[in-house]
């Protein structure tokens, strides 16, 4: 028994699983459900295809290089069997998969960042401008902890610029 | 035809009129219906089926044919799947070779674009409809195999189409 991947998506298959497509030139092209198949078909590249694995790597969307990948590689010699080393396998594999987890995640939160940074810069920038739609701004004036501390002291400017409202 | 008439009626009498616009009332109901299913849609939705009686397939050995029809699948009424023996009428074949355009042949299915269930649960489909020729024995009266053959046929005891071929898939 072997655990394929999925030419399209990059998923894993399980025995019972999916459909083996043997093209004239002796080709094998594995899918692991019909949506795959079907887009294979309609001859769409996996590497445009925005929910595949192939289109994330490209895009550095996911993580591209690690050790932990090396455990995975197919390997084409037939080893022979030894128990022992057997065991090692079986109860390393949850381990280099939780690590492997926990690593795309690191990663992914990394990438995510940044844009979270510049969400909450653009929050602060919108309720310094646009807070007058919401309360007077002589309102704010009077009681301080309604405004978000500034960052830089510009006590001068704001009042000039208040002055034209009040009038 | 109608197209004819209504050219010929300059004049456009209400009659004729009448029944361009019906039969233009039958056309668009007609479009109407197969619009939901466009052309793309059929073209990925192409329904495998067994390989029955017409059925052309393409031989993939050098015994001399090029092509041979089905005319009748061994052991199923529905049809040949991967790996069954039909019987077939060579209607293509080369100038010089062990077969001649005409002949009944016994073929056995070493591709089929339907795909066939595997007793791991997997199931595998090829591009085309390919056969090689054997004789009643279910020897191969070639020598030699072309493309990839599933390993079906070792199953069916054809282990000398096997053994030549060059990709088992």
């Amino acid at each position: 028994m072997r655990l394929e991947k999925c030419w399209f998506c990059s998923s894993t298959i399980y025995p019972g699983h999916g459909i083996q497509f043997v093209r004239n030139d002796a080709k094998i092209f594995r899918f692991c459900r019909s949506k795959c198949h079907k887009n294979f078909k309609m001859k769409r590249n996996p590497r445009k295809v925005k929910w595949t694995k192939a289109y994330r790597r490209l895009h550095g969307k996911d993580m591209t290089q690690d050790s932990t990948f090396e455990f995975e590689r197919k390997r084409n010699r037939p080893q022979r069997y030894d128990r022992i080393n057997t065991e090692k396998v079986l109860q390393a594999i949850p381990k280099i998969s939780k690590v492997k987890a926990t690593r795309e995640k690191a990663h992914i939160t990394k990438r995510l960042s940044v844009g979270k940074i510049n969400r909450k810069k653009g929050d602060r920038r919108e309720l310094e401008q646009s807070i007058s739609l919401v309360k007077a701004p002589s309102v704010l004036k009077e009681d301080a902890t309604l405004t978000l501390p500034k960052q830089k002291v510009t006590v001068s400017y704001a009042q000039t610029e208040n002055t034209p409202m009040e009038e | 035809m109608a197209a004819r008439f209504l050219s010929k009626s300059s004049s456009g009498s209400s009659l004729l009129g009448a029944l361009g616009t019906s039969l233009l009332g039958v056309g668009s109901v007609a479009r109407q219906t197969t619009s939901n299913l466009t052309y793309s849609d059929i073209f990925f939705q192409q329904q495998r089926t067994f390989i029955q009686m017409g059925t052309k397939l393409k031989v993939v050995d050098n015994s001399g044919a090029k092509r041979v029809m089905c005319i009748q699948a061994l052991k199923s009424k529905k049809g040949a799947k991967l790996g069954d023996i039909i019987i077939g009428s060579v209607k293509e074949a080369q100038p010089r070779g062990k077969v001649k355009k005409g002949d009944v042949v016994y073929g056995v299915v070493v591709r089929a674009a339907m795909q066939r269930g595997r007793c791991d649960g997997s199931h595998v489909r090829f591009d085309d409809n390919a056969v090689v020729l054997v004789n009643k024995q279910g020897e191969p009266i070639g020598t030699r195999v072309f493309g990839p053959v599933p390993h079906e046929l070792r199953k069916k005891k054809h282990v000398k189409i096997l053994a030549l071929a060059e990709h088992i898939a």
